[in-house]
């Protein structure tokens, strides 16, 4: 589904990614692993083009995205993404977030998007919350609707970028849950995080990258129980 | 010596003053209104050839905003009247519209930019990863949040192009300020031409700033939890 060949990727004289290589296939759960200013995050923001790459290829579903003539706008439709800091829209109701991008892009008429936004918004029991704005919601309340408005355009992939790394210690589970239902539905994801109970848990396959390479992976199982790079030992002894 | 109220008659309302300083006031929010509206679509345009990703835009955008900004209004305003429109016989008004219009323009250009600048770029990436182009993403997610970091200057910069609209006199006006000098000239009574005109400008400006202040405190609703 999203073939990554040879990318690399600097920012000035700083190479962050050296040289990646990697393929996901549809349905897998890869969670990216790794210190900080280990690429994690650069690697996945080149994945649907928010972050240029400067050298290699990226294939999915079988358009070249990294080719300049490749219409970005139309493949991310297919890629949701969820950041760190959630990005809500604070002047628009959280139904509002939900809908605007299917309504604004012509994929769903207002009602079929309310409809489809308030189908999602049950699902994980924040329908009450639909004429609310975005400051008046918790932490973990507005990363679950930044999860609902990528997943309210039907994507393919998604991209899941720390998505808990600024929640409150107690928020942190619902997010989890979420995305581990949204993993047994059978979504294809990729998810930079540093909850190794997660990637225990959920991932089909686990990446370590250090120093802009993919240094190890495994699936879970093997990954956590037998590290082989002393990097990776290194790094687990010190989150474990 | 007259008696205060005497002075207060003659100058202000004997003669058909009252129309005179009236007409004056005319001419000046006329003149405000239309180059706050000209300014405005100036410096819509302008905030936005800035944060473009074309060099020549910016350059353009940059320095149109050197030049106005380094002129001297009253300069700026004589130019437009005795050199630019001077081949065409054009309503002396109409110039001073345009002279006001371009030089607020620039200083809009910097407030919008500003505004723009400080909606956090988790946006921008926000409404392009969810497949919406620049410019939609700009339309429906970045231009509404910039409003509202914008409403407070914005509010400022009325309130100054309102002041400034006071040299329209040098290109022979007769606004506000030029009429209460006529006045002045004319009843050999500076006092109370000048400070009720100094009174309307203070009451237009107070007015102006408690009816942008009421919008902001609408607009800000989606702050409050």
């Amino acid at each position: 589904m999203i073939e990554v060949k040879n990318l690399v990727k600097s920012f000035g004289d700083n190479l962050v990614l050296n040289n990646i290589t990697e393929t996901i296939q549809k349905g897998e759960k890869v969670v990216v692993v790794g210190p900080s200013g280990s690429g994690k995050s650069t690697f996945l923001r080149c994945l649907n083009r928010l972050e240029e790459s400067s050298g290699g290829e990226i294939w999915f579903e079988g358009d070249r995205i990294t080719d300049k003539k490749c219409d970005i706008n139309a493949l991310r439709r297919k890629m949701g993404m969820v950041f760190q800091h959630f990005n809500l829209f604070p002047h628009l109701t959280v139904l509002q977030n939900i809908t605007m991008a299917p309504i604004t892009l012509k994929l769903q008429s207002a009602q079929e998007a309310q409809k489809n936004a308030m189908r999602l918004l049950q699902r994980i029991g924040l329908a009450d919350k639909a004429n609310s704005y975005p400051s008046s919601l918790s932490g973990g309340q507005k990363q679950r609707i930044a999860i609902v408005r990528a997943l309210a355009m039907n994507p393919d992939v998604m991209l899941f970028d720390e998505p808990t790394s600024a929640l409150d210690p107690e928020m942190v589970g619902e997010v989890l849950e979420l995305m581990k239902e949204l993993a047994d539905d059978g979504m294809t994801m990729v998810v930079v995080t540093h909850e190794m109970g997660f990637a225990r848990e959920v991932a089909t396959r686990v990446l370590f990258m250090d120093g802009g390479q993919i240094v190890e992976q495994n699936e879970p199982k093997e990954f956590f129980a037998h590290p082989q790079h002393p990097r990776l030992k290194d790094f687990l002894a010190k989150v474990l | 010596m007259q008696s205060i109220f005497d002075q207060i008659y003659t100058c202000l309302i004997a003669n058909n003053r009252w129309q005179l300083i009236l007409s004056g006031l005319g001419t000046t929010l006329l003149i405000a209104l239309c180059a706050i509206l000209i300014g405005t679509v100036i410096g819509a345009v302008m905030a936005l050839c800035r944060l473009s990703g074309s060099r020549i835009l910016r350059g353009v955008s940059l320095t149109y905003i050197t030049i106005v900004r380094g002129i001297p209004m009253v300069t700026q305003l004589m130019l437009f009247a005795y050199v630019i429109f001077a081949p065409v016989s054009i309503d002396k008004i109409v110039v001073a519209i345009i002279a006001f219009g371009v030089n607020s323009g620039a200083y809009m250009t910097e407030i919008m930019r500003g505004g723009i600048q400080a909606v956090d770029a988790g946006q921008m990436e926000a409404g392009r990863s969810l497949g919406l182009t620049k410019w939609q993403t700009m339309r429906k997610i970045i231009l509404p949040q910039a409003v509202k970091n914008i409403l407070p200057t914005y509010t400022n910069e009325f309130i100054v192009l309102i002041k400034e609209t006071s040299v329209a006199g040098y290109i022979a006006i007769q606004d506000l300020t030029k009429v209460s000098d006529m006045i002045r000239n004319a009843d050999y009574n500076a006092w109370v031409p000048l400070i009720a005109a100094a009174l309307i400008y203070l009451l237009l400006t107070l007015g102006l700033s408690r009816l942008f202040a009421a919008l902001e405190r609408r607009m800000a609703r989606s702050d409050r939890s």
